[in-house]
């Protein structure tokens, strides 16, 4: 650190009027994401409690009506940008630093670049293309470049060339069974894998975070009983408990991600709450004690920042394995029947694994590819974020 | 050391009866989606809906005090008395004891085959860090953790069952046990847990013995002449052992349960997980929760043992409160 010699980091640069404002007056980020937070309840609201009628409220440019889903996903993206995004913006020095470590793990590079695309498709996509429907005269269509015969297909929507039913651009991934088409469901199941990946990451890194650091902060019988509770909940398998819970409950993307969410949040609060606990060791915060500051201050303003970069990381590494259990319970018939999701097209092609393999194979290479991507960028993640953790 | 056992085999029981209770209260508290079939099936066949949920709420003894259906539960669940079977009108118990063997026949020699190479394959990156090789089995790991184990199971089925013909491509329960046949439809499925519980093994092996591997009791015994070979096993793999023993039990135990369930859903193994996603399809209540409990209850056992395991391996453990966890 000894050679850098950024503006920032002279003391008269030092922004006191930022220091001195107290916790009366909220931070414009604060506010910004108050206000945002505030109208999508707004809107999410009316529409569920007031809209009459069961059609779109909105017809133009595209017909749309906000569900609860869209709701929680938009506060999600809102509260990514601001606490997210913004700080790397904002502060350019610290995001070049991260940025040299984590380019030196080119792996995480590509992946960043793949997990973009996902990220874009799965945002934009849902949004011009029509959801797939069932079509019976163009099942069993095999993908582009590829041909099968018309036994398998039945009716062929592309050329028959020698008994055999070739591939088109129509469906350039070809289309399951029942003739939806293939690339559209993929890409409707990347909004499903979005959604689930940030959504309850999200709500496990709030709960994990506020249960850590109050547990640490009140100690005593409070610590007690938040982190026996903690207990209780590691105890449980998680695929089970899930299991059981989506079984009795289950049925909608929205409940799923509900029950991922509120189940799984100890480990992370046993992680906050063992760094907290070392944080509040630690000089800065005995010097901010020692001028005044009270306890909610305090963690607000020097342990949550201070044990983010070890909830990020850990943060990082739970949205893989959330996709991935995503993609198993719909696998297993326990998801949104409604939701066309990466696991249903992958359980759609079980069957018909012999004539059409496209149709279970297609949907496991981007579910395994993102995972995979996510994995990589968390590892990579982790070495730029924690130098204390890099081996 | 006696009375941290003691408090632990304590903690174990109170957990197991906060699950049953949890369970308990949660089926209470759902719907019964066995109750809604019935009483469709009912209403079709010309009965009226209130009778029909009466007569169903009657015949499992639904329509008693909450608190007496709690206190049958807890007994029948202490007396392996778990209910019955409407599916395959049998005793739940006697479903489940048909069913583990064909879980247990491919499930423990992969858990045998990933804990001893994942710990070799681990140790070997950690002393020749950096090389190829380690590159090699790193970038295995993460293909090992990254897989969907259902979508692999898939694909093997489709390269190695459809295409070149080496495997059936459903289980057949009618072969014998001990013969040839069996071993080599189990072949594919061991191998999909294998590749998923390896992994975890490999990464959390290589890491723990890095530590150890420039450690100072390690270069004097370079320095007084120990080959590598006895180096390896007789100063990193030792110590290395105590965090090990403790992913070994409970969290591989973990990985086997989950993919092993996956794995026979997409082989079509009779075993307990089949019989669990066979129970989730057609509404089978009691079957559902005896199956989601059994992998619970192993769960904590194997909990439990890593816990004691630490006592036995590691003088160094801190039997007070968790702040050192």
């Amino acid at each position: 650190m000894s050679g850098e010699s950024d503006e920032s980091d002279r003391f008269e640069d030092v922004d006191w009027a930022a220091l001195e404002s107290t916790g009366a007056a909220l931070a414009p980020r604060t506010a910004v994401v108050l206000v945002g937070a505030l109208g999508i309840v707004a809107i999410v609201g009316y529409e569920t409690l007031l809209a009459t009628g069961a059609g779109p409220t909105v017809a133009w440019p595209v017909a749309y009506r906000a569900t609860p889903l869209d709701g929680l996903f938009a506060l999600t993206m809102l509260v990514v940008l601001a606490y997210g995004i913004h700080p790397l913006y904002d502060n350019p020095r610290l995001t070049r630093r991260y940025w040299a470590t984590f380019r030196r793990n080119r792996a995480a590079v590509w992946s960043l670049w793949f997990l973009a695309v996902v990220f874009g498709l799965g945002l934009a996509g849902p949004m011009l293309l029509a959801k797939p429907e069932l079509n019976v005269a163009a099942g069993y269509q095999p993908p582009v470049y590829t041909a099968v015969p018309t036994t398998v297909s039945g009716t062929c929507v592309g050329p028959v060339v020698d008994g055999m039913c070739r591939g088109t651009w129509r469906h350039p991934l070809g289309t399951t069974g029942r003739g939806k088409d293939v690339l559209v469901s993929v890409i409707y199941g990347m909004r499903v894998s979005l959604q689930v990946g940030l959504i309850t990451t999200l709500i496990i890194v709030l709960l994990g975070t506020t249960v850590g650091t109050v547990a640490a902060y009140s100690g005593g019988l409070v610590d007690e009983a938040l982190m026996r509770y903690v207990d209780v909940q590691l105890t449980f398998p998680t695929f089970f408990l899930y299991l059981l819970l989506l079984y009795l409950f289950g049925g909608t993307l929205f409940l799923l991600i509900v029950i991922f969410g509120l189940t799984s949040w100890g480990g992370t609060a046993r992680l906050v709450r063992s760094e907290a606990l070392q944080r509040r060791e630690e000089g800065y915060v005995r010097a901010a004690r020692s001028s005044g500051a009270g306890t909610a201050w305090i963690v607000r303003r020097h342990v949550v920042p201070n044990v983010s970069n070890t909830v990020v990381t850990n943060a990082s590494l739970l949205v893989p394995s959330l996709i991935l259990f995503e993609a198993t319970f719909s696998f297993l018939g326990l998801g949104d029947p409604t939701v066309p999701s990466w696991g249903q097209v992958i359980a759609a092609g079980r069957g018909d694994l012999a004539t059409a393999w496209w149709i279970s194979t297609i949907p496991g290479v981007f579910l395994f590819l993102t995972v995979l991507a996510l994995n990589f960028v968390g590892d990579a993640l982790r070495d730029a974020l924690d130098p204390r953790a890099a081996s | 050391m006696k009375w941290y056992v003691l408090r632990r085999l304590a903690w174990t029981l109170v957990a197991t009866w906060l699950v049953l209770t949890l369970t308990f209260g949660l089926v209470a508290a759902s719907p019964d989606p066995g109750a809604s079939a019935y009483v469709a099936q009912q209403v079709q066949a010309g009965g009226d809906v209130e009778g029909a949920q009466a007569s169903y709420e009657r015949a499992r003894g639904l329509d008693r005090p909450l608190w007496a259906q709690y206190r049958d539960y807890m007994i029948g669940m202490a007396t392996l008395d778990w209910g019955w079977s409407e599916t395959r009108s049998q005793p739940v118990v006697e479903a489940v004891a048909a069913a583990w063997p064909y879980s247990v026949m491919y499930g423990a020699p992969a858990l045998l085959v990933s804990t001893v190479l994942g710990v070799a394959v681990g140790l070997y990156s950690a002393t020749h860090r950096n090389t190829l090789e380690d590159y090699a089995a790193s970038s295995f790991a993460f293909f090992g953790i990254s897989i969907p184990d259902f979508w692999f199971a898939i694909v093997l089925i489709l390269v190695f069952g459809v295409t070149l013909g080496w495997i059936p491509i459903y289980y057949r329960s009618d072969v014998p046990w001990l013969s040839l046949a069996n071993a080599r439809q189990l072949l594919a499925p061991a191998l999909v847990v294998t590749l998923s519980s390896i992994a975890g093994e490999m990464r959390y092996s290589r890491a723990t013995a890095l530590e150890y591997v420039n450690s100072a009791f390690v270069k004097t015994a370079k320095a007084k002449g120990a080959s590598s070979w006895r180096r390896v096993t007789r100063h990193v793999l030792r110590p290395a052992l105590v965090p090990l023993s403790t992913i070994l039990v409970a969290d591989l135990l973990n990985v086997v349960l989950v993919s092993s369930y996956l794995v026979e859903v997409v082989f079509g193994i009779p075993g307990l997980g089949l019989l669990s996603y066979k129970a989730i399809r057609q509404q089978d209540v009691a079957l559902v929760l005896a199956t989601v409990l059994i992998p619970t209850f192993v769960a904590l056992l194997g909990n439990l043992a890593q816990d004691v395991a630490y006592t036995v391996l590691d003088p160094r453990i801190d039997y007070g409160g968790r702040e050192g966890r």
